[in-house]
C-alpha cells in the first residue's frame, strides 16, 4: 500500500509514460496489455513491474517483469546470498527488484512437480559470464523460503578454496584441514536465515566437541550451531554435523531441504591453498568441501539441489569456459552426472527493455542522451544484451 | 686569398642550367651518347635480346639483374641511362674564340629573357595590327573561346629551366602579364601556337571514389563488403541489411572478442553516426595487430561497407567525420643514439 502511494506521489507522470510511449513494449506485450488496462490501480509504476511478491505465483505472464522484495525479507532470506553489486544497488535504490526470467520459471515448474520420494534431483544453472545465474539462484531461494523449505545456501563455494588465511589440522580426522573463519561466517548466516528450523530439528546422535563440551542426542540443532560459533576451532566440524543431520532427517519428510550452492565447480577443481610445507592442498582435504560433496550426492530424498557454475571465481580455468563439462572437470562431471542443465542466456529484447525502463524509473540513468531511443540502442549495442555489462555501463551514467 | 673569377650571374646560379660552361663540352656529351648506344647493343647481346628493340625499361631490368644491390637509395645503385638524363642540360659558351658574344643581347645579362620579351611584344603588335585591319574592314572581331580551365602558365622555375637563366620574380610577373594581355586580344592561330609553348595542362582532378552498388545474397538480403587497415591489422567486413545489430568477429561474438568497452565503442561509431545502430548485422574477419588496431581496422571496413547503403550527402558527412580515411600513424622506427623513437638517453652533465 505504502509503495503504491509512493508511486502515485513521486511519479505522477509515470502513468502516461508507461502507457503512451512504449510502442515497442506494447508490441511485445500485446497479449497482456488488455489485462493491464483493466487493472491500472495495481501497477502504478509502469508496464514492467509486478506487484506479485510471491515467487510461487510467478508465471509466464510475468516474464520480463521486475518484482520487489521487502527489505526485511531480504535480510532474513539472503543474509549472504546476493552478489555484491546487487547489494550495493539495493542500498542505493532502497528496494530490491528482481527480474522474472525464463530459467527461473522453468525451475519452479520442476520443483513444483518433483516427487519427493525419489532421490533429490540436481539442477545445474550454467551460462556465460554475467548472464544472471546467481540472481536466478536467489530467485529460487526466495521461492523456496516462501514455500517454507529449509534453505541451505552457500553463497560462493570458491570462497572456501582460496584466500584462506588460517588452515588448521582437523581435530576429527587427521589428514583433513579446517577453515575456522569461513565456517563460522557461514554458520552465522545460516542461523540468521533459518532460525525457525534450528529450533525444531533435533540431533540424532551425541557429538563430542572436546573434553568438556558435548551435545546430547535430541538437542535442537541450534545448539550445534551455537557451539560452532562459540568455539571456532570446531566450526568446520559443526558445519559437517549440520549437513549430515539435515541430510538424514530430510528423508523422513518433516521438512523440505533445498541445497543451493553457487560456484559448485569449486568443489572439484584445484585450490590455491598450501600447507605450511608449501605442498598444495586438494579439495577433498578440506573438511567443508568434503562434507559438502557428500551432500551433493543424490542418495537422499525429500528435497532438491540447485547449483550454479561460475567462471568468475574459478581457479585455473580459461575465461571463455562456461559449459558444465569445461568448468566442472571430469571428476565433477562424473560426481554430478545425472543432472538437469539449465542454460541462462543474455537478455532477450523484451527483457532488455524491461531492465532499461527499470533503470530509468529509478532515475539511475542521469545522462540526457540515455533517455532517448538512440541512447537505448547504444546501450544495447555496447552491452550486447549482457546483464552484467549493462549494469556496469549504466552505473556511471 | 680570394681569387677573382670572371663570372656572370647566369653562371653563378646553383641550379642546373648554368653550372659551369666548361664542365661538359658538346663533344664530350656526343661521345657519351655514342658510348651509351654501343653499350646498349652489347647489353642486348648479352641478355640474348634484339638490339634494335631494346628499351630503357629492358636496360634497367638487365642492370638490376647483372648488378644486384641491396642499397636502399635507388640513386646509389648502378644505373645505365641516356647521357641527357644523367648530365644535366646546361649552357654552352656564349662567345666565340675571339671573345665576341653570339647573341646581341648578351651584355644585358639575361639574354634569353629579354629576347623572349621582345618576341612576345612583337606578337602582340602583330595581333593589334590584325585587329585594326579587321575593324577597318568592318568585320566583327573574332572572339574564340580558349580552354582556360585545363591549362595554367609555366611556373617561374619551369621558365628558368626553359631559358637556362636565372630570373627574378619581377621579370617573371612582367612576362606573364604580357602573355595575358596577348591572350585577351582576339588572336589568330599563330599566336595560339606560340602561347601554347608557355602553358601546361592541369591534370584533371581526382575522381570521386565510386561507391559500389549493393549486392544481394541467396536469401535476398542486401549486403556489402568493405576493407580496412590500421597499423598492422587488416580487416574485411560484410554488412547485412535487416539485422538486429549482432556482430561476429572471426566467428566469435563481439562481446567475447572485444571485452574492453573502448573497442566496442569504436565499432559502434559508424552505425551511430548514421543512426542505424540496430539495423545491420555484421560478419568480419580480422588479422594482425593488437586489440585497439583491430578495432580501428574493423571500424574503417564497416564504414566503407556502409557507403553503399547510404546517400551521397551522408557519405560526404562520413568523409568529413574521418570515418573513411586510413589512419596513417604507424610505429616510428627507433634511431641509433637514442633509446627509442624520440626518447634520448639520460643526459649526464659529466
Amino acid at each position: 500500500m505504502l509503495r503504491s502511494l509512493k508511486g502515485l506521489v513521486c511519479h505522477p507522470l509515470r502513468l502516461d509514460h508507461g502507457y503512451a510511449l512504449h510502442t515497442a513494449a506494447k508490441d511485445c506485450l500485446s497479449s497482456v496489455v488488455s489485462q493491464d488496462v483493466q487493472t491500472p490501480a495495481e501497477r502504478p509504476r509502469g508496464v514492467f513491474y509486478t506487484s506479485e511478491n510471491d515467487p510461487a505465483k510467478h508465471t509466464e505472464h510475468h516474464e520480463g517483469r521486475h518484482y520487489s522484495i521487502p527489505l526485511e525479507e531480504v535480510k532474513a532470506v539472503f543474509p549472504h546470498g546476493l552478489p555484491n553489486r546487487f547489494q550495493q544497488q539495493i542500498k542505493t535504490f532502497n528496494e530490491a527488484c528482481l527480474m522474472v526470467r525464463k530459467p527461473a520459471l522453468e525451475l519452479f515448474t520442476y520443483l513444483k512437480s518433483s516427487n519427493f520420494a525419489h532421490p533429490a534431483v540436481r539442477y545445474v544453472i550454467y551460462g556465460e559470464k554475467g548472464t544472471g545465474k546467481t540472481m536466478t539462484l536467489c530467485h529460487v531461494v526466495h521461492y523456496c523460503a516462501r514455500q517454507g523449505w529449509l534453505v541451505l545456501h552457500i553463497p560462493d563455494a570458491h570462497l572456501w578454496v582460496k584466500n584462506c588465511k588460517e588452515l588448521m589440522k582437523s581435530s576429527y580426522k587427521e589428514e583433513r584441514l579446517d577453515q575456522p573463519l569461513q565456517a563460522s561466517v557461514w554458520l552465522k548466516n545460516f542461523k540468521a536465515s533459518n532460525e525457525r528450523f534450528l529450533k525444531e530439528i533435533k540431533t540424532q546422535k551425541t557429538y563430542v566437541w572436546g573434553k568438556q563440551e558435548r551435545t546430547e542426542e535430541g538437542r535442537p540443532l541450534g545448539e550445534v550451531v551455537e557451539q560452532g560459533l562459540a568455539r571456532t576451532r570446531n566450526a568446520s566440524d559443526a558445519v559437517g554435523v549440520v549437513l549430515k543431520e539435515l541430510k538424514q532427517q530430510c528423508q523422513h519428510g518433516s521438512f523440505r531441504l533445498l541445497v543451493a550452492v553457487d560456484g559448485v565447480n569449486a568443489l572439484w577443481g584445484r585450490t590455491t591453498l598450501k600447507r605450511e610445507d608449501k605442498s598444495p592442498v586438494s579439495p577433498e582435504e578440506l573438511t567443508l568441501v568434503y562434507n559438502l560433496r557428500k551432500l551433493m550426492m543424490n542418495n537422499w530424498n525429500g528435497g532438491a539441489i540447485v547449483t550454479t557454475l561460475s567462471q568468475t571465481g574459478s581457479l585455473f580455468k580459461p575465461r571463455s569456459a562456461y559449459l558444465p563439462q569445461e568448468l566442472l572437470g571430469k571428476e565433477g562431471f562424473d560426481a554430478l552426472d545425472p543432472f538437469v542443465p539449465i542454460p541462462v542466456p543474455n537478455y532477450s529484447p523484451r527483457e532488455f527493455e524491461s531492465c532499461y525502463r527499470y533503470y530509468l524509473d529509478c532515475k539511475w540513468l542521469q545522462h540526457e542522451k540515455a533517455r532517448t531511443e538512440d541512447g537505448k540502442e547504444e546501450l544495447r549495442f555496447l552491452s550486447g544484451s549482457n546483464p552484467w555489462q549493462l549494469e556496469r555501463l549504466a552505473a556511471p551514467l | 686569398t680570394l681569387r677573382l673569377i670572371y663570372t656572370t650571374t647566369a653562371v653563378q646560379r646553383k641550379n642546373v642550367g648554368a653550372s659551369g660552361p666548361e664542365k661538359y663540352t658538346e663533344e664530350f656529351i656526343k661521345k657519351q651518347i655514342e658510348e651509351f648506344n654501343l653499350g646498349k647493343r652489347h647489353l642486348a647481346n648479352m641478355m640474348g635480346e634484339d638490339p634494335e628493340t631494346f628499351t630503357q625499361e629492358d636496360i634497367d631490368r638487365a642492370i638490376a639483374y647483372l648488378f644486384p644491390s641491396g642499397l636502399f637509395d635507388r640513386q646509389a645503385r648502378p644505373m645505365m641511362k641516356h647521357p641527357t638524363a644523367i648530365f644535366p642540360e646546361q649552357r654552352k659558351i656564349q662567345w666565340g674564340e675571339d671573345g665576341r658574344p653570339f647573341h646581341f643581347l648578351f651584355y644585358t645579362g639575361k639574354q634569353s629573357y629579354y629576347s623572349l620579351m621582345h618576341e612576345t611584344y612583337e606578337k602582340l603588335l602583330n595581333a593589334q595590327k590584325y585587329q585594326d585591319q579587321l575593324t577597318a574592314q568592318d568585320l566583327p572581331p573574332q572572339k574564340e573561346k580558349r580552354n582556360l580551365a585545363g591549362s595554367r602558365w609555366l611556373t617561374k622555375i619551369e621558365l628558368e629551366e626553359m631559358l637556362l637563366e636565372k630570373l627574378s620574380d619581377d621579370d617573371y610577373s612582367r612576362f606573364i602579364q604580357l602573355l595575358q594581355k596577348l591572350m585577351t586580344l582576339p588572336c589568330g592561330d599563330i599566336e595560339e601556337k606560340y602561347i601554347q609553348k608557355f602553358t601546361k595542362e592541369v591534370p584533371v582532378q581526382l575522381e570521386k571514389a565510386v561507391t559500389e552498388p549493393l549486392k544481394y545474397d541467396e536469401r535476398g538480403v542486401a549486403f556489402s563488403t568493405g576493407e580496412g587497415t590500421r597499423k598492422t591489422s587488416r580487416a574485411t567486413a560484410v554488412v547485412y541489411d535487416n539485422g538486429t545489430g549482432k556482430i561476429t568477429v572471426n566467428g566469435i561474438d563481439v562481446l567475447h572478442y572485444f571485452p574492453v568497452l573502448q573497442d566496442r565503442e569504436q565499432l559502434l561509431f559508424p552505425f551511430q553516426f548514421l543512426d542505424r545502430v540496430g539495423k545491420h548485422d555484421m560478419v568480419c574477419t580480422v588479422s594482425g595487430g593488437g586489440r585497439s588496431s583491430q578495432a580501428g581496422a574493423i571500424r574503417l571496413a564497416s564504414a566503407k561497407a556502409l557507403r553503399s547503403f547510404v546517400t551521397e550527402k551522408e557519405v560526404e558527412f562520413m568523409r568529413q567525420a574521418g570515418l573513411l580515411t586510413v589512419d596513417p600513424r604507424v610505429r616510428e622506427r627507433k634511431k641509433p643514439g637514442q633509446e627509442g623513437a624520440r626518447r634520448k638517453f639520460t643526459w649526464k652533465k659529466r
